[in-house]
C-alpha cells in the first residue's frame, strides 16, 4: 500500500484518453454496490483495491470502482479469470499500474501477478520469492523480496546465510515478464521507489528483529544505480522504514514503523541530489498516499497505547518538506490503506478485525461519503 | 467411554474424542498434525485434559495435542460438560470449564503378562508398541510401555483444480512410559515417568504458491519429559486424603528451514517450558449423607525461548476448591466453589530485569449440580456452572500482540440431562437428551491497533450457545453374538455477540457446524469384530462473517474395522474413509482420503 507508484494513481496521467474505439471491456457485465462518484472528478476509469487477505487464508480479492456508474465490484480477478482455480493467492501486498498493466505483487504464494488493468484478464504469473512491493522504470520493474537471499533465480537454491539473511530487489523485464537478476539490499525490504535513474528501497528488519546475534531492526535505505543495477549508498534513516514515495521533483519520503516501543512511527525526506542528509518531517503515520507532490499521511500519537481504548487520528499532508494539517475526522477504527483522488478526495481501507472483510470508505472535503462492503484487509490501491 | 483394547481400534485419543456428543474434534490433518478438542462451542483452551486426574498443561498456548496421547495405556476416556461430583478430586478439576479424562491407572487389575502389537498400512506408517506388567511384589505392579511410530505422511489430496501429495507431513515418534502402584488396606499410590520425543514436519495451509516453491519446510521436534504420581489414604472411615504431583519438561525447537523454502521466513525458534504441580485434596464424611471435599493445588510455571524480546515469563498459581455434597440412593446435590489466583513476573524487554506489573489476576467459580433418579429407569440432573480461563502466555506477552492487562475469559454453563435406560434380557437400551446454554464473556481476542504490525490482546469477545446433544444407543449381548448401535446428534448455536451493529454481531462462529453426528455399530461373533462408524458434520464458516468465501462444506467420513482373536494372537484391519471423500475440518488443511492399517498382536 501506500507505495511508491502512486504517483501513477493521481489522476495526472491521462493515458485512458486514448481507448475510446476499444471493445467494451469483459469486466462491463460485472455488477456490484452502488456508490456515489458524482463528487469525483477524475480522468481514470476504475480504482483498484488490493484486499491483503489472511496469511495462509489464500483469501486476497481484487476489487475496484468504476467511475462511469459508481459500481463497487469485489472479487474481480477471480470473476475474470474463472480457470485460476486457486484465485489470486496469498497475500496481495502491493498493487502498480504500469501503462495498460496492473502489476499485483502476492507475497505468500510468490507470484507478481500480471494483468489487464482494462479487463483483469491474466497476462503474465511471475514468481519471485516473498515479493513485497514493486516500482517501475521504464525498462523494468523492480520487486522488493525478503528471502532473495536464499535463492540464484531458477530451480536451484543457494544459501548465503541461513541465519539472518539479507533481502534482494530483482528486477523483471516489462516486455518479457522474465526477472533479469536481483542485487542484495538491507533486511527485509519494504517500499520501494524509481527517481532519475535510481531505486530507493526502505529497509525494514522486521524479522532480523526477533533474530539473534541483534535482534535489531534494519534502519537503512539503499541507494541503488538502475543502470549497473549495484547497491551506489546505504543511508541510515530511523529503524523500521516502510514505504518509500518519489515526489518526482527530487525529494524522496521514507514513512517508518517505529519499534513499537518508545521510537514512534514517522515520515522523513532525503533529497535525491544528496541522500546522506535525511531530514525528519513529522511523527505519527499509520496510512500514507502520494498525489502530484504531495504525500497525506493519517495517524495518531497513541499509537503505543495498547488498551484497547480508541485512538484519534489526524491527518497532514507534505509538500516540498513542509507540512500541513487537513482536516478529517475519521470514523474507522483500523486504518488500513489510503488513496487520495485530489486534495479533497481521500479513500481509506478499515482493516475492522483483520479477520473478517473489511471497508473501503470516501472522504470528501473532510466528511465521510459512504462505506463499501471489501474484502479482507483492503490495503492497497492503484488508479487506472 | 471405555477404549476398546482392539488393535484395529483408534490409536489416538482424538479419534475416539470424535465419537462424543457436542465435541468437535480441530484436525489439520494427517498422522502429525494438530488436534485439539473444544466441547459445545467452548474454545479449546477451556477443555481440561487431565490424565489420571492431572491436568496436562500448556502454559503456552493453552491447546494441548490429542496428537500426543495413544490409547496403548488407556483405560478409559471420560468427557464431563457439567462438574463431576466424586471424592478427591484436585482443584483445577472443579477449575476447568469442561473436562476430558484420560485414565490409565487400572492396570493392576489385569494378570500378569505383556502384548506386542505391530501396526502399520498407508502414509508408510509403521507402528510397533510393547506392554508388559508384573506384580513385583504383593500388590505392587509395575507396568512399562514403549510405543514407535515413523510415517511419511503422504496422500493425495485435490489442490484448485489438480491433485497433489500432501509433502513434509511424515512424523517419526518415540513414547516411552512406566508406571509402578503399591495398593494397600485404606491406601494406593501410583508414580507414572513419561517421555516424548518427536520430529515432524508441517505441511502448511494449501494456497496459491508459485510452482518449484514448497507449501512449506517447517520442521518441529519435540521432547517432553514428566514424572506424576499420587498417593491417596483412607485415615479413618471418614476422612480421606489424596496428594498429587508432577514435574514436567518440554523442549520444542522450531525451524522453517528457509534455505530448503525460498518463501519461508528465516525463523530458527527454541522454547523449554517447565513446570511443577503439587495438589492435597481432602476428603470428610460429615455424616451421611454429607461430605465435604476441600482441595488446593499451586502450579508453576516458566517459559524460556531464544525469540527476540522474549519475556521469558514465570506464573505461580494458586487453585482452592471447597465442595459439599449431599447424597442420597436417588437424589443427590453438589456444590462446589474455587478461588484461583495467579501472580506472573516476566522479564521487560526494553528496561531489563523482572517485573511483576499488572500481573495479579484472581477469580472465584462457583458450580451446583443436581440429580434425581424418580425410577430406575430414568435419570435427571442439571448443573450450572461459572468458569474462568487464564489468559495464555501468549496472549500476555507475544513480543508483537501481548497485552498484559488481559483478564481471564469467563464461561457460564447451564445444562441439564435427562436418561432413560433399560434392560431385559440380553438387551439394552438408552437415550439421553442433553440441553444446554452456554455464555462465553470477556473472550479473548487478537484485534489489531493502529500500527498494522502490531496486534493487542483485548477482552471483548461474546458468544451466546444453544444447543441439545441427543444420544440413543441399543445393544444385544448375546452368548456368541453381540451388537450395538450408537445414534448421536449435536445441534450448536453458537453466535457471536461481540459487538453490536457489526457485520459479524448474530453471525454463528468459525468452524461450529450446526448439525453433526454419528452413527456407531459393534458387531460380534464369537471370535470376531467388526465396527462401523460413520461421522457427518455440517456446513460451518471459517470466520463469523458467514458469506459465500468462507463457506466450508460439510462432510462425512465412514470407518469400518474387523478383528479376529485366535487364542494369543489377535489381528485386525481398519479401514477409514471407506468412500474416499475429500473433505477439510480446517479450511487449507485437507484431509487423508481412503487409508487403512493392518495390525497383528501377541499377548502373553
Amino acid at each position: 500500500m501506500k507505495k511508491a507508484f502512486l504517483l501513477l494513481l493521481c489522476g495526472a496521467f491521462a493515458f485512458c484518453a486514448c481507448q475510446k474505439d476499444r471493445v467494451p471491456s469483459k469486466d462491463s457485465t460485472l455488477d456490484g454496490k452502488t456508490v456515489d462518484v458524482s463528487f469525483i472528478s477524475t480522468s481514470a476509469q476504475k480504482l483498484f483495491v488490493l484486499n491483503e487477505g489472511g496469511m495462509g487464508s489464500n483469501n486476497a480479492t481484487l476489487d475496484f470502482l468504476r467511475f462511469s456508474d459508481g459500481k463497487y465490484i469485489t472479487g474481480a480477478f477471480k470473476k475474470m479469470n474463472p480457470e485460476i482455480a486457486a484465485g489470486l493467492g496469498d497475500v496481495g501486498n502491493d498493487i502498480a499500474i504500469h501503462g495498460e498493466e496492473a502489476w499485483i505483487v502476492v507475497n505468500n504464494s510468490g507470484i507478481v501477478e500480471v494483468i489487464s488493468a482494462y479487463e483483469e484478464t491474466e497476462i503474465a504469473a511471475i514468481k519471485v520469492p516473498t515479493p513485497r512491493n514493486i516500482a517501475f522504470d521504464n525498462t523494468y520493474a523492480y520487486v522488493t523480496s525478503w528471502a532473495g537471499a536464499y535463492v540464484t533465480y531458477g530451480a536451484d537454491y543457494s544459501v548465503a546465510d541461513s541465519k539472518n539473511p539479507k533481502g534482494q530487489v530483482y528486477r523483471i523485464n516489462l516486455n518479457t515478464k522474465k526477472v533479469e537478476g536481483s542485487v542484495e539490499v538491507g533486511y527485509q525490504p519494504e517500499g520501494i521507489a524509481c527517481y532519475n535513474g535510481k531505486l530507493y528501497v526502505a529497509n525494514s528488519g522486521g524479522i532480523a528483529s526477533q533474530l539473534p546475534p541483534t535482534y535489531s531492526y534494519d534502519n537503512t535505505v539503499s541507494v541503488i544505480d538502475a543502470a549497473s543495477f549495484k547497491v551506489e549508498k546505504t543511508v541510515e534513516v530511523q529503524v523500521n522504514l516502510k514505504i518509500v514515495y518519489s515526489d518526482g521533483t527530487g525529494n524522496i519520503y521514507v514513512t517508518t514503523l517505529g519499534n513499537y516501543w518508545d521510537i514512534h512511527s514517522g515520515l522523513y525526506m532525503l533529497k535525491a541530489a544528496a541522500p546522506e542528509q535525511v531530514n525528519w518531517v513529522a511523527d505519527y503515520v499509520s496510512v500514507s498516499a502520494l498525489c502530484g507532490d504531495t504525500v497525506y499521511c493519517i495517524g495518531t500519537d497513541s499509537e503505543y497505547d495498547w488498551s484497547g481504548a480508541p485512538h484519534t487520528y489526524s491527518a497532514w499532508s507534505v509538500t516540498g518538506g513542509t507540512k500541513k494539517a487537513l482536516s478529517l475526522t475519521l470514523t474507522e477504527t483500523t486504518p488500513y490503506g489510503l488513496a487520495v483522488l485530489d486534495a479533497d478526495t481521500f479513500l481509506l481501507g478499515d482493516a475492522g478485525d483483520y479477520f473478517n472483510p473489511g471497508t473501503v470508505s470516501c472522504y470528501y472535503k473532510g466528511t465521510k461519503r459512504w462505506d463499501v462492503t471489501a474484502g479482507v484487509c483492503p490495503g492497497h490501491f492503484a488508479l487506472y | 467411554m471405555v477404549v476398546p483394547q482392539l488393535p484395529s481400534a483408534p490409536t489416538q485419543v482424538a479419534g475416539i474424542l470424535s465419537r462424543f456428543t457436542g465435541v468437535q474434534v480441530k484436525d489439520y490433518g494427517g498422522v502429525g498434525g494438530l488436534k485439539t478438542v473444544n466441547v459445545r462451542s467452548l474454545g479449546s483452551e477451556h477443555v481440561g485434559i487431565f490424565l489420571d486426574g492431572i491436568q496436562i498443561e500448556n502454559a503456552q498456548n493453552m491447546q494441548v495435542d490429542l496428537g500426543r496421547f495413544s490409547t496403548d495405556m488407556l483405560g478409559l476416556v471420560t468427557l464431563y460438560n457439567g462438574q463431576k461430583t466424586s471424592r478427591l478430586q484436585t482443584a483445577r478439576e472443579y477449575a476447568a470449564g469442561a473436562a476430558v479424562y484420560l485414565d490409565t491407572d487400572n492396570y493392576h487389575f489385569f494378570p500378569d503378562g505383556g502384548r506386542v502389537r505391530l501396526k502399520g498400512g498407508s502414509f508408510a506408517t509403521v507402528n510397533p508398541s510393547v506392554t508388559w506388567k508384573k506384580e513385583l511384589a504383593p500388590f505392587l505392579y509395575l507396568r512399562v510401555n514403549g510405543e514407535f511410530l515413523t510415517s511419511n505422511g503422504k496422500y493425495k489430496y485435490p489442490c484448485f483444480d489438480t491433485t497433489l501429495v500432501r509433502e513434509n507431513g511424515d512424523i517419526l515418534f518415540l513414547r516411552l512410559e512406566a508406571q509402578l502402584s503399591r495398593w494397600y488396606h485404606r491406601g494406593n499410590w501410583n508414580i507414572h515417568v513419561y517421555t516424548y520425543g518427536s520430529e515432524r514436519g508441517f505441511p502448511g495451509p494449501v494456497i496459491r504458491r508459485a510452482q518449484g516453491f514448497p507449501f512449506s519446510a517447517e520442521r518441529q521436534a519435540d521432547q517432553d519429559l514428566f514424572v506424576q504420581g499420587r498417593w491417596t489414604q483412607d485415615w479413618t472411615d471418614r476422612y480421606a486424603t489424596s496428594v498429587r504431583f508432577k514435574y514436567a519438561n518440554s523442549y520444542t525447537h522450531y525451524n522453517t528451514h528457509p534455505e530448503k523454502n525460498p518463501m519461508a521466513l528465516p525463523y530458527d525458534l527454541h522454547y523449554r517450558q517447565q513446570s511443577a504441580y503439587l495438589s492435597l485434596a481432602q476428603s470428610l464424611i460429615l455424616a451421611f449423607p454429607w461430605t465435604v471435599d476441600f482441595a488446593t493445588d499451586l502450579q508453576y510455571a516458566g517459559l524460556n525461548s531464544d525469540m527476540g524480546q522474549f519475556v521469558t515469563p514465570r506464573r505461580l498459581t494458586f487453585t482452592g476448591a471447597l465442595a459439599s455434597k449431599l447424597a442420597w440412593d436417588r437424589f443427590r446435590t453438589a456444590a462446589s466453589l474455587v478461588y484461583t489466583g495467579a501472580w506472573d513476573w516476566f522479564k521487560t524487554p526494553s528496561a531489563g530485569g523482572w517485573s511483576g506489573e499488572d500481573s495479579y489476576r484472581d477469580t472465584w467459580m462457583p458450580s451446583l449440580t443436581l440429580y434425581y433418579a424418580p425410577w430406575p429407569w430414568l435419570e435427571v440432573s442439571a448443573f450450572a456452572k461459572r468458569t474462568y480461563r487464564l489468559p495464555s502466555f501468549n496472549d500476555l506477552y507475544y513480543s508483537l500482540m501481548g497485552n498484559a492487562r488481559l483478564q481471564p475469559e469467563a464461561a457460564a454453563q447451564f445444562g441439564a440431562d435427562v436418561i432413560y435406560s433399560g434392560r431385559a434380557k440380553a438387551w439394552s437400551w438408552a437415550l439421553r437428551l442433553s440441553p444446554y446454554y452456554n455464555h462465553v464473556s470477556d473472550k479473548i481476542v487478537a484485534i489489531p491497533t493502529s500500527s498494522q504490525f502490531r496486534w493487542t490482546m483485548l477482552n471483548i469477545g461474546k458468544v451466546d450457545v444453544t444447543g441439545l446433544d441427543v444420544k440413543a444407543e441399543v445393544g444385544y449381548e448375546g452368548t456368541s453374538l453381540g451388537v450395538n448401535t450408537v445414534l448421536r446428534y449435536t445441534y450448536q448455536r453458537a453466535l457471536d455477540h461481540s459487538t453490536p451493529g457489526s457485520q459479524t454481531w448474530g453471525n454463528q462462529i468459525p468452524y461450529i457446524p450446526l448439525h453433526s453426528g454419528s452413527i456407531g455399530l459393534t458387531f460380534r461373533w464369537e471370535q470376531w469384530y467388526l465396527n462401523w462408524d460413520t461421522v457427518l458434520t455440517g456446513s460451518r464458516w471459517s470466520r463469523s462473517a458467514n458469506t459465500a468465501d468462507y463457506y466450508v462444506a460439510p462432510w462425512s467420513t465412514s470407518d469400518v474395522s474387523l478383528t479376529r482373536k485366535f487364542r494369543k494372537y489377535t489381528a485386525g484391519i481398519a479401514c477409514k474413509n471407506i468412500f474416499n471423500r475429500s473433505y477439510e475440518i480446517v479450511q487449507g488443511y485437507p484431509m487423508p482420503g481412503f487409508n487403512w492399517m493392518l495390525s497383528v498382536e501377541y499377548n502373553w
